[in-house]
């Protein structure tokens, strides 16, 4: 059960590179962290911790349902193209994702040694996920993408946290939800400032400050 | 103690009281009361750590030793400058006057920004502090994008982006330190005091990599080379009074970060490792900043470009591990913070009379305004290094110890940049403050509480230029402990 939800976590963070069009990236967003919930409560229940179904409650309230709706939302008001601008074709993207998900793999066999195979490979996924997200941010032109990017981040971080070190503690965990969720709004004020003072949403055309 | 919460609970109070008051001078006055109680506290607790133990409240949420206590004396004389400044600034703004409305707006983000940096150097919990730190870029977002302008919201978005990746990277080294500490360290916990008392026992290779994280991560907040690209747009369109703080404080909460994990890192590995990171990152944002400021002609980004400078005079300091060393580099915190607020409220004074941050544009500022003139010059000579001001007490103790410590050829280049930097602030400021000022630029004097903040400025810089004071010295020395892991 636990492979079920980390592949189904490794090929929405793939499905992310090839997505064209906002709301498909924004799907895409919604069905990863939908399978990041499913996989913290697998781990509730393996742990028997009321703490951790908690935060897997949050995260189906917060990233599976609040805050993608609130982008789709966003998304709508600001009027901007559906096109995601990319600077690199979907299938190269996708080959540089593989590459990530390679990376990972050295890095863990750097880093863990002698540990089971559900840590390894939610390891392995997690970090792929930092990557992706990392990517997203750099190679994508709109603004939102960058939010979704981090977000993205944010997904495997959580991952590594729950898979691998059990689940932070409890107060921390809330903390940086709230967090977070005071992350995402205020990007979306200033997103929606950008739009206004500049018309557009595209970070590469943002250079009035230089040197 | 309850004296940790209060240091937290004022500044939130004044939010909350800058948001239902609308009377501005009320709401002056009874900030500017609460930010001397919060100065008056932040001294207290120092001398409660120097003379006995950390003070701890609700069971280790809330902590604080030499090291937390000198950064919160830090915050709290820094922001109380700024919020009187901030007085006279916001009444006739760069940008004409401010709305009521926007002015109470800007007044609450400036509070919730010194209560996140507050916490930020008082939690224990390594994931609060992460917490914390992410909360003051939040805060300072607002303050960066005030003016609500092109410029200004391109710099807060890039501020805000650029801060927020990073910081999502130290998450990631801080729960690859939680990984550790739960597996080889036996303890489910990520209070600082618990990971310090079982560190030698952790995993050497994913405490190495997490540390790379964290530098990384923190490193982009405080502004290190090759992550300094936001600092120059944010310091620049902030309100001048909020660059200050940016630039005294927020860049120190962040290497106060640094340090609580290099701390761990040394003990774990018992060597230098983590210093000698930051001794090398700190000398490239050095060599990187002062070839920056020589090309610049913004007066603003020219003061950023040298708070990158002074970051990483700073972690060179730190980094050669030395206890004289650590104590410079401490002191110089403390003292950049006051000459760069005193070089950046300066720099508002001229801007809003000017027009323009254009340094070829800008001429004659003795004469327009003799004791912004004044200003500029003292904190000009302070922040290069000449001798009657408390910089080159610091900078000396640094350089000092990078002698002792036989790293010559680092002592070397470290001289080299500041020299760079000395020349090319004094060809920059010279300019501004000499020379002819234009016709229509009329003479008129500053306010009484612009003088004040300016003068207890100056006055600090050069008292502490004939050597640390007393009190000042006793919880240095207290903290160069903290930091040694003593």
């Amino acid at each position: 059960m636990l492979y079920a939800f980390l592949l189904g976590m490794i090929m929405f963070a793939y499905s992310m590179v090839i997505n064209r069009r906002v709301t498909a990236l924004i799907r895409s967003f919604r069905l990863q962290s939908l399978f990041l919930a499913l996989l913290t409560l697998a781990f509730a229940y393996k742990e028997g911790s009321l703490e951790i179904y908690i935060v897997a409650l949050l995260l189906v309230v917060l990233k599976v349902i609040g805050i993608p709706n609130y982008l789709n939302r966003l998304s709508k008001k600001i009027n901007i193209d559906e096109s995601l601008g990319l600077f690199m074709n979907p299938l190269l993207s996708l080959v540089a994702a593989l590459v990530f998900t390679f990376v990972s793999v050295l890095f863990g066999t750097v880093v863990l040694r002698n540990q089971d195979p559900i840590t390894c490979i939610s390891f392995i996924t997690a970090m792929t996920t930092v990557f992706i997200g990392f990517f997203i941010m750099v190679f994508r032109a709109k603004a939102i993408t960058q939010i979704i990017g981090l977000l993205t981040m944010e997904n495997g971080i959580f991952l590594l946290a729950v898979a691998i070190a059990g689940g932070m503690p409890f107060f921390v965990e809330i903390a940086i939800f709230f967090d977070v969720f005071i992350c995402v709004i205020i990007t979306g004020i200033f997103l929606y400032r950008i739009n206004r003072l500049f018309t557009h949403i595209e970070i590469n055309r943002l250079t009035e400050l230089r040197g | 103690m309850m004296l940790l919460v209060y240091l937290i609970m004022l500044p939130f109070v004044a939010a909350w009281f800058s948001l239902v008051c609308r009377n501005d001078r009320a709401r002056t006055a009874f900030s500017v009361f609460l930010y001397v109680i919060m100065a008056g506290a932040g001294v207290r607790l120092a001398y409660l750590v120097c003379t006995g133990m950390p003070v701890v409240v609700f069971g280790n949420l809330l902590r604080a030793d030499a090291l937390s206590a000198f950064f919160v004396v830090l915050i709290t004389c820094i922001s109380l400058a700024s919020l009187i400044y901030s007085k006279g600034y916001l009444v006739h703004s760069e940008e004409g006057d401010l709305s009521p409305r926007k002015k109470s707006l800007y007044y609450f983000f400036f509070h919730i920004f010194v209560c996140a940096m507050l916490a930020a150097v008082l939690v224990d919990n390594l994931g609060h502090l992460w917490v914390a730190i992410e909360m003051t870029t939040l805060a300072s977002t607002f303050l960066v994008g005030f003016y609500n302008n092109k410029t200004s919201v391109e710099a807060a978005w890039k501020y805000l982006i650029i801060c927020s990746v990073g910081i999502t990277i130290a998450l990631l080294g801080t729960v690859l330190l939680y990984y550790n500490v739960a597996l080889y360290g036996g303890v489910k916990s990520l209070d600082w005091s618990v990971i310090v008392s079982v560190a030698s026992s952790l995993d050497h290779r994913l405490i190495v990599v997490a540390f790379l994280f964290i530098l990384v991560g923190y490193g982009t907040k405080a502004g290190v080379v090759p992550m300094h690209t936001w600092l120059p747009d944010a310091h620049s369109q902030a309100m001048t009074p909020v660059s200050a703080l940016l630039s005294g404080v927020l860049l120190k909460t962040s290497i106060y970060a640094l340090l609580r994990f290099a701390i761990i890192v040394n003990k774990t590995l018992g060597t230098n490792f983590a210093f000698t990171v930051l001794m090398y990152a700190g000398l490239f944002s050095v060599g990187v900043a002062s070839f920056f400021v020589l090309v610049q002609k913004d007066l603003k980004r020219l003061l950023a470009y040298s708070s990158i400078e002074n970051v990483g005079i700073i972690l060179f300091g730190l980094g050669l591990g030395s206890p004289l060393a650590i104590s410079g580099a401490l002191f110089h915190t403390f003292n950049h913070a006051c000459a760069k607020s005193l070089l950046f409220f300066s720099a508002g004074n001229i801007v809003k009379r000017y027009k323009t941050h254009n340094m070829h544009l800008i001429q004659g500022v003795i004469q327009a305004m003799p004791f912004t003139g004044v200003a500029v010059l003292v904190g000009l000579f302070a922040i290069v290094g000449m001798p009657p001001f408390a910089i080159f007490m610091s900078k000396l103790a640094i350089l000092t110890a990078a002698l002792a410590t036989k790293h010559f050829l680092l002592s070397a280049l470290f001289l080299l940049f500041v020299a760079l930097v000395f020349g090319a602030l004094l060809l920059h400021l010279g300019k501004v403050v000499f020379g002819n000022k234009p016709k229509n630029i009329p003479r008129v004097p500053e306010t009484l509480s612009v003088k004040l903040v300016f003068s207890v400025l100056i006055a600090y810089l050069v008292l502490f230029g004939f050597g640390v004071g007393f009190p000042l010295r006793l919880l240095l020395e207290r903290a160069v402990d903290v930091v040694r892991g003593i």
